[in-house]
């Protein structure tokens, strides 16, 4: 039984229906079977979790939805589909979705049955304490379910504006169908109107039928008092290809953990992230990819800028089951530090049990080029300009892979 | 009567425990192109980089006055804001900054420092892509990252781009002969002879007299060990040529007596 005060007795929207309080139920019985992570699980060394376990966040039961007009109307010029999530509550509003794509609020949908199946089904619980957690509130989320041969043109806008929610505990869960032969770009963007603290926990599932392609986009810009874990955990199909770009800068204490499955011949994926740890911050990306069948392919490259006393964690495993031969899964993780004091916990984790297989890891850290400052600072550029020319450029790197001009911009800016 | 621009009084400079400036007094007034001729390792680049500020070269002695203020007292960025540019024999490359919005920050950091109205984007541009035409520079390069990829003639093109856009009072120019064939020297001997006018000053550091050609200096110094052991004017050059530096520089030496 786990003591920590992230377990309340509360009421949720829709406990009177069967199918949905089982789901729960279930959650709840492997989070007081599993309880939280601590520093002994080998997945969560470098982590101290206290801070956020006795920090009492509550879960609001107020409201199952967000009717006011706290965040203001979906702008007309947006180019974007954009979905609202305001202080962890759907924004309910009219949407406009073009052909082929269909978003269900998330207990609406589990209700209904119809995608029962894909709930809890693209990780364990019991490896995921927080995951369980967030199904022990499964409240608040969607189910994006996009339609075979859909190749959508304008990407999917998910905004979790973080206002009016001190000291709350924030559970959304997503559910992401995408069917064979789909394409479709998906932005999650979470911004804190508050500087109080707050606890999101974000649960992702998606599911890339054959030929899919599914290109995640998550920028963070929270504030400094924020905790943010999330969970991606991603099933690919045949010639599926899953991309993620993450931008962080901010949290207190912030995990994004990406569990990969590559099920089938030719699945691909690619985790590119770049981040900015500064002050007490601690952020954490972890990625743990399975390749299972032959020819699956796989690339995580993150760049890190550390500032301050900032603590940064990476953890890239790859796993390659006996029978995935012809497959390559890289990482490389390259940070750039400001002063002595930030650290960086860099740990590349390669099990490999099939022959003929392309794996490399590595991992390298600098400060800023002296003689490059010198050039800059010799032109007229003042010293901390130039420094902050540098770790942007650092940062460059990954935001200049982004195919999608609009989408690059939104993480310029 | 000439004005002085920069005056460097008994200056001596180490880097580390090594001493590479000894005791060098130069005067350069406005309007004038002094030239710095000398051997390798004679102390030609660390006096660039003692000028601009850069990091571990240490003043141990001696003054140096920049449109008469005392220049040491200056940070490297105060200083190109006060009109020193240094073209370097190496630029550096600086991968993920943007060849255009590394010149915008430049140029307004020097304008907002002199009190002059900012550029915005489209008026940047414009004088970019004006400026860049007038030196053969493919537009292309603009999208580029800092001297990355460029070949050496591009790097030394764009040396001399800067120069035309931030205008400074003073250029020091680091060997920009070197690395660049007929037709790229000619080009940038043309963009610097562009800019010469009676207000400003270029100190041209080099190996060879061919530059001096193209780039015809007022005085000449032959600089060893740490200071300057000749002036005089163009013709010093062709003498140097015709004997090496390391007869030159022997006391006893028939080029010394010729001259």
């Amino acid at each position: 039984m786990s003591d920590s005060s992230l377990i309340q007795n509360v009421d949720l929207f829709l406990d009177d229906k069967p199918a949905v309080f089982a789901l729960r139920q279930k959650a709840l019985n492997i989070l007081n079977k599993t309880g939280f992570p601590s520093p002994k699980n080998e997945s969560w060394k470098y982590e101290n979790l206290s801070p956020l376990l006795n920090h009492n966040f509550l879960v609001s039961t107020d409201e199952h939805i967000c009717g006011h007009d706290c965040c203001g109307h979906s702008s007309s010029f947006s180019p974007y589909i954009e979905i609202k999530f305001c202080h962890g509550k759907l924004h309910i509003e009219e949407y406009n979705t073009p052909q082929g794509i269909t978003i269900t609020s998330l207990p609406l949908a589990l209700y209904e049955g119809e995608h029962k199946q894909y709930i809890f089904n693209s990780f364990n619980m019991e490896q995921h304490p927080f995951a369980a957690l967030n199904g022990r509130y499964l409240e608040q989320g969607l189910c994006i379910q996009i339609d075979k041969n859909t190749r959508l043109k304008t990407p999917l806008h998910i905004k979790y504006n973080q206002n009016n929610c001190d000291n709350l505990q924030l559970n959304i869960h997503n559910l992401i169908i995408a069917e064979k032969n789909t394409n479709i770009d998906i932005i999650e963007e979470f911004t804190s109107n508050t500087s109080e603290s707050y606890f999101i926990n974000i649960v992702n599932e998606f599911y890339l039928k054959q030929d899919a392609r599914v290109t995640h986009y998550k920028i963070q810009k929270e504030n400094l008092a924020a905790y943010h874990i999330a969970l991606n955990a991603v099933k690919v199909q045949n010639n599926a290809t899953y991309k993620q770009y993450y931008l962080a800068n901010g949290a207190k204490f912030s995990r994004n953990e990406n569990l990969i499955n590559l099920e089938q011949q030719e699945a691909q994926a690619e985790i590119y992230s770049a981040y900015t740890a500064k002050k007490n911050c601690l952020t954490d990306i972890t990625t743990n990819i399975n390749h299972k069948q032959p020819h699956t392919y796989s690339n995580q490259y993150a760049k890190a800028v550390l500032e301050d006393n900032a603590v940064a964690v990476f953890q890239g495993k790859i796993h390659i089951l006996p029978n995935a031969v012809k497959t390559s899964g890289n990482q490389l993780h390259k940070a750039l530090y400001l002063n002595d004091n930030a650290s960086l916990n860099c740990k590349p984790e390669l099990e490999i049990y099939a022959d003929d297989v392309k794996c490399s890891h590595g991992a390298s850290c600098g400060e800023i080029d002296k003689e490059q400052l010198f050039y800059l600072t010799s032109r007229g550029i003042g010293k901390q300009e130039a420094i902050q020319l540098l770790t942007s450029a650092h940062l460059n790197e990954i935001i200049a892979l982004i195919p999608n001009e609009q989408i690059k911009d939104l993480f310029i800016s | 009567m000439s004005e002085p621009l920069l005056e460097i009084k008994n200056l001596y400079a180490s880097v580390g425990d090594k001493e590479i400036i000894k005791n060098l007094n130069l005067t350069i007034n406005k309007g004038e192109v002094h030239a710095i001729m000398g051997p390798n390792g004679a102390g030609k680049s660390s006096l660039s980089y003692i000028l601009s500020g850069k990091d571990g070269y240490n003043v141990t002695n001696g003054s140096i006055m920049f449109k008469g203020e005392d220049l040491l007292a200056l940070s490297t960025e105060e200083r190109a804001r006060n009109g020193l540019f240094l073209s370097m024999q190496y630029p550096t490359e600086i991968p993920g900054v943007a060849v255009s919005n590394f010149l915008k920050q430049s140029l307004n950091s020097i304008l907002r420092f002199r009190g002059k109205q900012e550029l915005d984007t489209i008026a940047f541009m414009k004088l970019l892509k004006q400026e860049a035409s007038t030196l053969n520079i493919n537009p292309e390069m603009l999208k580029r990252f800092v001297n990355v990829g460029f070949s050496g003639g591009e790097k030394k093109r764009f040396e001399t781009l800067q120069m035309a856009l931030l205008k400074p009072d003073f250029c020091i120019l680091d060997e920009i002969d070197s690395g660049l064939d007929i037709d790229a020297l000619k080009t940038v001997s043309e963009g610097v002879n562009s800019l010469r006018n009676n207000q400003n000053a270029f100190l041209v550091i080099t190996h060879y007299q061919r530059l001096l050609e193209h780039i015809v200096p007022d005085v000449i110094h032959i600089f060893a060990d740490g200071h300057i052991i000749k002036t005089g004017d163009k013709t010093l050059a062709s003498e140097l040529e015709k004997c090496g530096y390391t007869d030159f520089i022997k006391e006893d030496s028939q080029c010394q007596t010729l001259l």
